[in-house]
């Protein structure tokens, strides 16, 4: 699989698929978030059970891979610090 | 809990007895589940499709692999073998016509010619999985395959065959013959059913089976 996206706004709206497909979220919660909005320690559904699940599930409609090494608090804090991660992935 | 029909009976594989869940009567169809914690998580699912496909006139089967569920074998102590052993004994057992996986069940369904497959995962990325949910959880996510397991298990393949069908969600950027519109319900921590999404399922491997000749 080859890293397809060319396009900054499909990182955005697969990764908030991602995070109510996976954690289960609704609709207008995870559409109105922002980059500002906290996610890992700040959502009570985002708990470290549910971390794996959502980087693996991100791996795969991405196409990309994560490292065990690149994944820490600072990245998983917020929807833009998730975010930015993922565009620099998905879009190198 | 129980709807008619649905009772829980033993098959054997080597030595021992394993359970097996079964629903309807009519061809048999061998359901293998996902691995691990994605087992727990489909398992409302799963059942959710054997009661819609007894309804339409199939016996359905979903086994315990040795070490899961009620098996009285420890997870420490299976070798990848013992599950392919474990597949191949329960096909005999239903005397079924095909099998239907979810995930990493489709590593162990060369038992069968015809094999109805949905969202099947490579064992690398199931192993990979497994390493990151035992990293993340501080009780390292209560499975403990051994060393063997786990290497076997990452460098199984889903085996590609003549009769194959694979139907993967619509977020999934892989190739299907077929993707259904539902959530991945593997990856929920708390765990889930989809009615549209295993109705959905029901229906394909319907008229999959009674498309697909040999069956």
């Amino acid at each position: 699989m080859t890293a397809a996206f060319d396009d900054e706004q499909e990182v955005d709206a697969t990764l908030r698929a991602v995070l109510r497909d996976v954690l289960g979220l609704p609709e207008a919660q995870v559409a109105a978030m922002d980059e500002s909005t906290e996610l890992f320690g700040a959502l009570p559904e985002f708990d470290s059970m549910a971390v794996a699940g959502l980087l693996t599930e991100l791996e795969e409609r991405l196409g990309i891979l994560i490292e065990d090494h690149e994944v820490d608090a600072d990245m998983l804090e917020s929807f833009g610090s998730l975010l930015t991660f993922a565009r620099a992935k998905a879009l190198q | 809990m129980t709807s008619p029909g649905l009772h829980y009976a033993r098959y054997r594989v080597g030595d021992r007895d394993e359970w097996v869940m079964r629903i309807g009567q009519g061809p048999a169809l061998l359901f293998l589940p996902p691995l691990f914690e994605e087992m727990n998580r489909t398992r409302a699912l799963l059942a959710t499709v054997m009661r819609g496909l007894a309804a339409k006139g199939f016996a359905c089967w979903l086994p315990d692999l040795p070490g899961t569920g009620e098996s009285e074998r420890a997870l420490e102590e299976i070798g990848w073998s013992d599950w392919r052993e474990a597949a191949g004994a329960a096909f005999e057992a239903a005397g079924a016509v095909a099998t239907v996986s979810l995930r990493g069940g489709a590593l162990l369904d060369q038992v069968a010619p015809a094999r109805w497959r949905f969202a099947p995962a490579p064992g690398a990325s199931l192993a990979r999985d497994l390493a990151r949910a035992g990293l993340m959880s501080e009780g390292g996510g209560g499975y403990a395959p051994s060393e063997k397991l786990l290497a076997d298990l990452g460098a199984a393949e889903p085996e590609p065959g003549a009769k194959v069908r694979t139907v993967r969600l619509a977020t999934d950027r892989a190739e299907a013959e077929l993707k259904l519109e539902g959530p991945p319900l593997w990856r929920r921590a708390e765990p889930q059913n989809s009615f549209e999404l295993a109705s959905a399922m029901a229906l394909d491997i319907e008229q999959w089976v009674s498309e697909c000749g040999a069956c």
